[in-house]
């Protein structure tokens, strides 16, 4: 089986889905709120009318319609041609973004590893639904994988196992760019990533929001930052580009930063409601499955 | 409380120059240790307003420098000495006297004075400081300086443990100059005023700890020493106590002996006691009676047929002190003195010692000068067996091994090989360099009587008149005891261990013819004064029917007898002391620490020799009234109670916080313990 090879790949630390998790994924769908134009046929409604056997409306005969589609018995009393409007199925494309960047690799299970969890999860339900699945790091935004089928399941799954976390100069501003202008469908976009990045978050996700796609970011944090447990004169040395700050920590100081924490996601849910971006906290010691069974069904994104 | 600086200014300067030098090291030099992090962006933001106070904030709440700093602030104040006046504390440099005469043996507190005066100083010990020097001297009549000056704590404990309480009289002078002579430099010279003091006084402070039973101290100058006072003992302790003992031969009746002591109350209440007396652990009698307070009382017990031995006088009362309570005599047997009159005729002489009085301390044989010259006398040292040989109108060829007396004759010429140092007795013809002897001349008045010797003490000379004499000139040990218009006619000098009287005219003159008087010395009373005197001094001073006594630890000279070479003193408490034969006949035993009966057996002899007591006989000791204060110098020191009036220092104890900071320091440095 395609799952079987993926948790026997040898890149694989810890399984990504177990069996359990992906027979739970397999009843579950991926829900928009928006309705977007698919690229082929699929199970999801399409905002264009088509050929389903959903009836979506009536509307005037123009010279030209299709002769098929016009409603014969309201012609037949109303002397009118109307022409039978049906909706349209087509597939959804589902993007996930996950956070590279050095941050990501810290906390026991690393936030990258559950971020790869989680991705995997919403990639592997999209994919039993048919969806276009894409899977991407922002070091390879530019090039993403993309899957479609259940069958695909296993080169999605490698392909999540491979990525790392890089010392890459790659701001998020530009691998969002780099995504926005490679992907110019619309869909559903999950951004997972601890925000942690000093050239600020703001610009790629308003990126995201101009392309009127549905957003949704994962804020994942590790226990570590929301409760540091160091303690003493330290010298905080920052894992991305080595910044050093000298600290000594007291009960005031881990006060202090407690504050800052909470205004800094609440700055992050305040940006994210104003445009409609669905904002998740999430904490890299959640079970992915949990985060996606639960939480990520009371967001809406799951059904 | 008030300060004492412990250091100079420039180290003050250095000790106040380490807080800002520690201040400085944590602006400098703060350990940090470095811990890898997902980002430092919370971080930044959290400290962008610390920031703005930072220097402050990398002080603020930090415990290790406020451990630090308050150590060191600690260590300021230790330096600063900071004490105030307490109680049991004391200077710098003391010395404790402490009492222990007999009144310290009185147990009116628990269990008694002395060890209560231990306690007490070890009380003082205890609370001085470490670098302070103490000294310990214990006095009774005498001063023991126990420890001297030192700062070891311990060895100024065991030498308080080492005092024993003695029966011993009271006297702190000796005590006091010893430690006025380390507290103020000596002069070469009293007597000069214009002898400068050579070295700097050392101030002292003095603790005496006694009752106060001890006279007051006159004109001492204590100079630099500061007297304290602490009394031991209470107040108004009441007291019995024997201050007399002796037995006389009842004069009236023979063979009977009186014993009489003298019983004093020291307290503050009329007493009743009963006392008994023994004779050698046996009852003999008992009598009982009262005292009023603060009065004494004699009491007589007749002794019959007690020919000699030990009397016991045990007083039965009830008080503090039990050292006076008992009282000793001794009872010697009559006839110790064995004479040998050698004279060819002499009634006045044989007369003079045939009186009650000598023959009661004496028994005399008289002999011819033949006697002299006969083989048996030659061989078998006969003369040993004499304490006093009187040669009266002859001379032996030798001197005798015994204490001679020359009347109207002259003491042989002795071979230059047998001579001892300076006590020779020659001719006068001949250049004899001791003894000078001059011819016969006459009449001779006596002009002085040597009243400081016991021969001639009683005697009165200015009637009597001598037909003929000859000049005595004594070696220069000798001591002159008549002097004649001619000179000195009577002399006594030592010959190594006996006594030579050689007296420039004879009494009666034993001729051809009969016999000659030349002198009426021998009708005149004092003539068997002399004779008594001259058996009893060098017959060896034993006639008295009481043997003498003397105070606890105060030497006794005892005249024994010269037939016996080696002596053994036996104590009270069955110590044995052997005496040996010096140059003097006079011996002078010391250790008379105990009292009670001390017996002197000749070697080979069973029956003691001699016997002489140690009593305390003490009125002062027996009086336990403790001294309100005591006469030092031209002052007076009062009792200061028994706490002292001193300096609390308190920055050994800062010190030990400090310590104790310094560890809390370090497991907050090791456990990382965060306020």
């Amino acid at each position: 089986m395609a799952e079987n090879s993926t948790l026997a790949s040898p890149k694989s630390t810890m399984a990504l889905l177990s069996p359990e998790t992906m027979a739970k994924l397999e009843r579950m769908e991926l829900v928009s709120r928006k309705i977007f134009r698919g690229r082929m046929k699929g199970e999801r409604r399409s905002k264009r009318k088509g050929q389903s056997v959903e009836f979506a409306d009536f509307r005037n005969y123009v010279s030209g319609d299709d002769l098929r589609f016009i409603d014969w018995n309201l012609f037949a009393r109303l002397d009118r041609l109307y022409l039978k409007i049906f909706l349209e199925e087509e597939d959804l494309h589902f993007y996930t973004i996950i956070d590279d960047s050095m941050s990501m690799d810290f906390g026991e299970p690393s936030k990258f590893l559950v971020a790869k969890q989680i991705a995997a999860s919403l990639a592997y339900i999209g994919l039993c639904r048919g969806d276009r699945v894409s899977v991407s790091s922002f070091e390879t935004s530019a090039t993403p994988v993309v899957v479609r089928g259940k069958a695909s399941a296993h080169r999605l799954l490698n392909h999540l196992n491979a990525i790392d976390c890089v010392s890459t100069e790659t701001t998020m501003a530009d691998s969002i760019k780099k995504f926005c202008l490679k992907n110019t469908g619309k869909g559903i976009v999950v951004v997972i990533s601890d925000l942690m990045s000093k050239a600020g978050y703001e610009a790629a996700l308003r990126m995201l929001v101009a392309r009127e796609m549905d957003i949704f970011l994962i804020h994942l944090l590790s226990p570590e930052e929301l409760n540091p447990s160091a303690q003493g004169d330290l010298k905080l040395v920052d894992c991305e580009d080595g910044d050093r700050r000298e600290v000594s920590i007291s009960a005031g100081l881990l006060h202090r930063y407690q504050q800052t924490l909470a205004a800094f996601i609440e700055q992050a849910r305040s940006f994210c409601n104003k445009r409609s971006i669905t904002y998740v906290p999430a904490r890299s010691d959640q079970a992915p499955d949990v985060l996606v069974n639960e939480y990520l069904r009371g967001k809406g994104l799951v059904r | 409380m008030n300060w004492i600086s412990a250091l100079g200014p420039l180290q003050w300067l250095l000790l106040l120059a380490v807080p800002p030098a520690v201040l400085s090291l944590y602006f400098l030099k703060l350990k940090r240790r470095e811990l890898s992090v997902p980002s430092t962006l919370l971080w930044r933001k959290t400290l962008e307003d610390v920031h703005v106070n930072s220097i402050w904030q990398r002080l603020r709440k930090n415990l290790l420098l406020y451990l630090q700093l308050f150590f060191l602030a600690l260590l300021i104040l230790a330096c600063l000495r900071p004490g105030w006046s307490g109680q049991g504390r004391v200077g710098e440099r003391r010395i404790y006297i402490v009492d222990n005469s007999a009144s310290m043996q009185a147990t009116d507190v628990e269990p008694n004075r002395l060890e209560v005066a231990k306690r007490k100083i070890k009380e003082l010990l205890s609370d001085t400081a470490s670098d302070d020097v103490g000294m310990i001297i214990a006095f009774s009549d005498r001063a023991d300086v126990r420890q001297g000056f030192t700062t070891d704590r311990s060895r100024l404990m065991s030498s308080v443990d080492s005092i024993q309480a003695t029966s011993h009289g009271t006297d702190i002078s000796e005590a006091l100059r010893a430690a006025a002579g380390l507290a103020n430099p000596g002069r070469s010279s009293f007597d000069s005023l214009n002898d400068l003091m050579v070295a700097d006084a050392i101030p002292a402070t003095v603790y005496i700890l006694s009752d106060g039973a001890f006279p007051d101290l006159g004109d001492f100058d204590v100079g630099k020493l500061k007297i304290e006072f602490i009394p031991i003992g209470q107040p108004k302790s009441p007291n019995l106590g024997i201050v007399s003992f002796s037995v006389q031969r009842n004069e009236d009746k023979a063979g009977e002996l009186e014993a009489f002591a003298r019983i004093v109350n020291h307290g503050q209440v009329d007493a009743d006691f009963s006392a008994s007396i023994e004779l050698d652990g046996k009852l003999l009698d008992a009598s009982s009676g009262s005292v009023e307070a603060g009065k004494e009382t004699g009491l007589i017990f007749e002794l019959k047929g007690v020919d000699e031995g030990v009397l016991k006088l045990q007083l039965e009362s009830e008080d503090p002190l039990a050292v006076d309570n008992t009282a000793y005599a001794a009872i010697r047997s009559p006839k110790q003195i064995s004479v040998l009159l050698v004279t060819p005729g002499n009634n006045a002489l044989e007369t003079a010692l045939k009186t009650p009085r000598v023959q009661q301390v004496a028994s005399v044989r008289v002999e011819s000068p033949n006697f002299l010259s006969e083989p048996g006398y030659r061989t078998s040292n006969t003369d040993a067996s004499f304490d006093l040989i009187i040669f009266d109108q002859c001379s032996p060829m030798q001197m005798p091994e015994c204490h001679t007396l020359f009347i109207g004759s002259l003491p042989p010429i002795r071979p230059a090989t047998a001579s001892d140092s300076g006590t020779d007795a020659k001719n006068d013809e001949n250049s004899n360099k001791e003894w000078v002897f001059g011819t016969p001349q006459g009449p001779a008045v006596i002009m002085d009587v040597n009243r400081s010797n016991s021969i001639t003490q009683y005697l009165e000379m200015g009637s009597v008149s001598i037909v003929e004499a000859r000049t005595i000139t004594p070696p220069e040990s000798g001591e002159v005891l008549m002097t004649s218009d001619l000179g000195p006619i009577f002399a006594v000098a030592p010959r190594g261990a006996y006594q030579d009287a050689v007296l420039g005219f004879s009494i009666v003159q034993s001729t051809g013819d009969g016999v000659g008087v030349n002198t009426d010395w021998g009708i005149k009373r004092s003539f068997p004064v002399f004779v008594y005197s001259a058996v009893e001094y060098l017959g060896g001073g034993i006639t008295e029917s009481s043997a003498p006594s003397v105070q606890p630890g105060w030497p006794i000279g005892l005249l024994l007898s010269n037939r016996f070479k080696d002596f053994q003193v036996v104590g009270p408490d069955d110590q044995k002391t052997d005496l040996t034969r010096g140059d003097e006949s006079r011996y002078t035993f010391t250790k008379t620490d105990v009292p009670g009966i001390y017996r002197v057996f000749a070697k080979g002899v069973e029956k003691p020799v001699e016997s002489f007591c140690v009593n305390l006989f003490s009125s002062r000791e027996s009086d336990l009234a403790v001294a309100e204060s005591i006469g030092m110098g031209y002052e007076k020191v009062a009792a200061s109670g028994s706490t002292i009036a001193a300096r609390k220092e308190t920055w050994r104890w800062i010190l030990l916080i400090g310590l104790g900071l310094l560890v809390l320091e370090w497991v907050v440095f090791n456990r990382r313990v965060f306020i």
